[in-house]
């Protein structure tokens, strides 16, 4: 009986106690179905639009780059096809163990994994990250079979920016790299294409707008492993224009050989001899680390570097350029991806600066190719005429200082032709004291020196043409006779550009319009300004530019081109780079090539061809290569006469 | 108290409890479709084998009614062995890289933590089934319902397991609750059990403390699980009222959905066909669960009883964890939605769960 109550009571509890769990239960349930209605019906248009989201991935498709060509259209910077291994961590999920099993397929270094792991955490999830661009073949096959495996992997096809002519162009063609943050920061709208690459200097900067062309967008659902299922086009990307440039490779190839060979013979660099010198010489070390091979014995044996300097030859009809070379060069192709920093200190760290466009950046004292400007403004001022003569005994006293001419004993009685032929200093001394800085500045402000030439390479630098204003507003004092005496041989503050010694040059023959420069090919020669000089005044400089290599007096006279060409008019220039004391040149002067590199004299040479209804002028300068007319001279001809071959089909 | 009359087995076959089986049937079938739209339209990976899964289960489920519960009570303990020696077997052979939650015989899979849950809670009901009214007091009585629990709890969280463990702990409990365990043991036990927590944190693998470290900061790990409950989330509340439609569901479809055919097969439904959908799902398991209730209130053994308390518990744990993991209440645990998600265990535990009810509705020789 008892135990029969207790059952009960054991009977009632359970009861309770079953409808107790049975009513949380149901309470728990309501819960849940809150939570749902939560969800689906109070936040649905939020979730909504983060669902529409998900579902189309908006890309905006990056346009095709224009190509560049030299004006026989050989190929100068182009697109190939290259396949980029991306990593989209979002979809990977567990990015680490994804690079984990891609390391298994390809080879994976450990600072591209840090690399790719730091991306992650700076860009948001959705964006892919390279892991490795310019895929080979083999990875290509590799991955092709197992990335399928590997959430968020994917390759990509994309366009490589190529340089066919590697480091013979690369200052004239300059290079695209990827964007950088500063020029995200400038116009955010690139964020959507982080993979354009853009020019960064030379052609494909100037022409960037032309060459970029416009990007399109397009729709690609992709499901939550970032494999697109489905791609929508909504704008066709619409590919940069190709640009053909006046330049023409074969005379640039010639050109960048003879100044880099200079006066020099080539050396095999597989002789122990010069792999001796290699390795006891810093310099020659920098030179081969940053992937330049010419290496050079000097008249005296010595193993040295390729010259560096610059050559541009200019059309002076049409102002094209067919050729620009500076020296050292540089491959653009390191820099169309990830620069590596390896080849980044390699031209940092270069003695001789590679990366520095000598042609459009370099600044020189122009020496004696200056002269020219000097006498055309003494002649247009009718200061001189042609018979108008002075006496060179070998130097000049003004006031307490004394000028000297490079040649020592003196030119005896000579006029402007004989002076621009012999190159006599104190006949311009003598002809800039009486012309005035002012009027010399004019005239070489009409020749193209101290402005921008406006050539299509971005970041030219000026140079200098001093004056009374000019030294007052730059040193605060006051112009003195003397500093005209030596600006009159281009030297003290006059500055110039190689492009611009051969835009005079180009001036001067074509005589009638102000030419300017341009590295794309002309399909009609624009109106130029007039160049505004009286022809009388720069037929007598013509004059004195061709006695200079044709007479037998002339600074260049071993080194004019064959009649069969038509001759080359020109003029040298021998820059002194290290001031000479009076003591040493009582002692008598050291000759260039016994003194080191960095303290010779730079060889200038200016000049045009043909003599009679010139066709192309051209600069060189040689830096610390000697005297213009042993150095630069014989750099020009070969060059012109390259030139003047190929264009009569001879090879 | 009418006893020993021989039950004749058209009696037996009226008695059948054939709502739990339409019910169980009416999720199965909801399930095949899910998967259905799961693979994109295909019976194949896994809508087919659901469906025959869902066969083979009720296949088991008569068979098991066919079974007198006594017989069951009677080898209870065996059984509890049996599963904990499974377990024990699993932790001792880890196969090395993989997580070890199933065992392999002959091509079969299964993970011996589901029967493990029943067989705590038969093992359970038989103790109390067992102890004279009068000891219920005693807190002597409930040292060794303690052990039962704790070892299989053990070896599953090592496997590791933790929402598999959860709901074997919150399932026994149950039975001793219903039991009438005394109202201050329970808050005392909450008392220690919260008291343990942090013991039991130190106990958890990395990643488990990473998915309730993620849970309680959603917006850490944008990748990992945090993406999954985002995902889930949003696939959730896209579907709205009435849903996108039968494989519309474009967050599924399109792979953004994680494990959409297993643990977040709730989210895909709840995509297609919106808070109907889900609400009508909830409804019918909240029927089945009911009706198990209702049954342990009307059987006559007491070892029934409890035994149909836990199995309720332990089916509304399912359906209470998984949900609650789809909606972002609960870190993701990885806890089926019971005849609905993919995955054979799972379903065969429910359906032997629902076959031992049903023995015992069948068996019941209370006859009021």
């Amino acid at each position: 009986m008892n135990k029969k109550a207790r059952e009960k009571e054991f009977r009632r509890v359970m009861t309770r106690r079953s409808l107790l769990l049975g009513g949380m239960q149901l309470g728990i349930a309501s819960f849940l179905g809150l939570r749902l209605y939560q969800l689906q019906v109070a936040q649905n248009s939020q979730y909504r639009r983060l669902s529409d989201r998900n579902q189309f991935d908006v890309k905006i498709v990056a346009p095709q780059r224009g190509r560049v060509f030299d004006r026989k259209m050989r190929l100068l910077a182009g697109n190939a096809e290259s396949y980029q291994l991306r990593v989209t961590p979002l979809h990977a999920k567990d990015l680490p163990q994804v690079l984990d099993d891609l390391s298994t397929i390809i080879e994976l270094k450990p600072r591209e994994r840090e690399e790719v792991i730091a991306a992650a955490v700076k860009n948001p999830s959705f964006r892919p990250i390279v892991v490795r661009g310019n895929l080979t073949q083999r990875e290509l096959a590799r991955l092709a079979v197992r990335s399928a495996y590997l959430p968020g992997v994917t390759f990509e096809k994309v366009l490589r920016r190529i340089y066919p002519q590697g480091a013979l162009t690369g200052h004239v063609t300059g290079y695209v790299s990827p964007l950088t943050s500063r020029e995200l920061e400038l116009n955010p709208a690139l964020q959507q294409l982080p993979d354009l690459a853009t020019g960064k200097i030379g052609i494909e900067n100037a022409l960037e707008s032309r060459l970029r062309g416009k990007p399109g967008s397009e729709r690609v659902e992709v499901n939550a492993r970032g494999r697109p299922i489905r791609v929508l086009r909504d704008f066709e990307p619409s590919a940069g224009q190709d640009v053909r440039l006046a330049l023409d490779i074969g005379v640039q190839l010639e050109a960048a050989e003879v100044l880099r060979r200079g006066r020099s013979q080539t050396v095999n660099l597989s002789l122990p001899e010069a792999q001796g010198a290699i390795a006891g010489n810093a310099e020659l070390k920098s030179h081969i680390a940053a992937g330049d091979n010419l290496v050079l014995r000097d008249p005296k044996g010595n193993i040295t570097p390729a010259e560096s300097g610059a050559v541009v030859v200019m059309d002076v009809r049409s102002g094209e350029i067919v050729s620009l070379v500076s020296a050292p060069m540089y491959d653009p192709n390191i820099f169309t991806e990830k620069l590596l920093t390896r080849d980044w200190r390699r031209l940092n760290d270069h003695p001789r600066t590679p990366l520095l466009n000598r042609v459009t950046t370099g600044m020189y004292a122009p020496g004696s190719t200056f002269k020219m400007v000097v006498a055309l403004a003494a002649l247009e001022a009718g200061i001189i005429n042609e018979r108008t003569s002075f006496f060179c005994k070998g130097d000049m006293e003004l006031g307490n200082a004394t000028f000297h001419c490079w040649q020592k004993l003196g030119h005896g009685t000579v006029n402007v032709l004989r002076a621009l032929e012999q190159s006599c200093d104190v006949f311009f001394y003598e002809v800039a004291l009486k012309t005035g800085i002012q009027r010399i500045k004019n005239m070489a402000l009409r020749l193209g020196f101290g402005a921008e030439t406006g050539i299509d390479i971005p970041g030219e630098k000026t140079g200098i043409i001093p004056s009374h204003d000019w030294k007052l507003a730059t040193h605060g004092v006051a112009w003195t006779p003397g500093e005209t005496v030596v600006a009159s041989i281009g030297q003290g503050y006059v500055l110039a550009t190689p492009i611009q010694l051969a835009l005079m040059t180009a001036r001067i023959a074509n005589g009638q319009f102000a030419v300017e420069p341009s590295l794309l090919a002309r399909s009609k020669t624009p109106e130029f300004a007039p160049l505004d000089i009286p022809e009388s005044a720069l037929r007598i400089v013509r004059q004195g530019m061709k006695m200079v290599t044709h007479s037998g007096r002339g600074t260049a006279r071993n080194y004019n081109l064959g009649v069969e060409f038509g001759g080359m008019a020109g003029k040298t220039g021998t820059v002194q780079v290290k001031r000479i004391t009076k003591e040493q040149r009582e002692a008598g002067i050291v000759k260039n090539i016994d003194r080191p590199w960095k303290e010779r004299d730079h060889a200038l040479f200016v000049g045009y061809t043909p003599v009679t209804d010139p066709r192309y002028a051209i600069s060189v300068v040689v830096e610390h290569g000697g005297s213009g007319s042993s150095m630069a001279a014989p750099i020009a001809r070969k060059i012109l006469e390259k030139i003047l071959r190929s264009d009569r089909g001879l090879v | 108290m009418i006893t020993g009359q021989p039950i004749t087995l058209w009696r037996r076959f009226l008695r059948f409890p054939w709502h739990l089986l339409l019910l169980s049937l009416a999720l199965v079938t909801v399930g095949s479709l899910a998967l259905y739209s799961a693979s994109e339209g295909s019976w194949s990976p896994w809508a087919g084998r659901h469906a025959v899964r869902g066969g083979v289960g009720v296949v088991l489920v008569f068979i098991l009614a066919f079974i007198d519960l006594r017989l069951l009570r009677k080898w209870s303990y065996f059984i509890l062995l049996a599963a904990v020696g499974m377990l024990f077997v699993l932790m001792v052979v880890d196969s090395g890289r993989f997580v070890s939650r199933w065992i392999t015989i002959g091509g079969f899979t299964f993970q011996p933590s589901e029967p493990a849950k029943i067989a705590v809670i038969m093992a359970l009901a038989r103790y109390f089934d067992e102890q004279p009214p009068e000891r219920m007091q005693s807190l002597l009585v409930y040292l060794p319902p303690l052990v039962l629990i704790t070892v299989p709890f053990l070896l599953i969280i090592k496997q590791p397991d933790l929402g598999t463990a959860l709901a074997l702990l919150l399932g026994s409990l149950s039975v001793l609750f219903a039991a009438g365990m005394p109202w201050r043991y329970i808050f005392t036990a909450i008392v220690l059990g919260l008291g343990s927590l942090p013991v039991l944190w130190m106990q958890l693998h990395a990643y488990q403390k990473e998915r309730v470290m993620t849970f309680l900061h959603p917006g850490a790990d944008a990748l990992g699980a945090g993406y999954q409950i985002t995902q889930s989330k949003i696939a959730l509340g896209s579907g709205g009222l009435f849903g996108k439609g039968f494989l519309m569901g474009s967050q599924s479809q399109l792979n953004y959905l994680p494990e959409k055919q297993t643990d977040f097969v709730f989210t895909m439904i709840g995509e297609e066909f919106g808070l109907v959908g889900n609400l009508f799902i909830l409804s019918v398991y909240l029927l089945l669960i009911g009706s198990i209730l209702a049954i342990s209130l009307r059987v006559g053994s007491r070892f029934a009883q409890l035994t149909c308390v836990g199995i309720a518990m332990m089916l509304f744990l399912y359906v209470f964890v998984n949900v609650a993991m789809v909606t972002g209440l609960l870190p993701v645990v990885g806890a089926p939605l019971p005849l609905i998600s993919y995955g054979g265990t799972a379903m065969l535990t429910v359906f032997v769960g629902l076959g031992i009810v049903v023995s015992a509705v069948v068996h019941d020789r209370s006859e009021n």
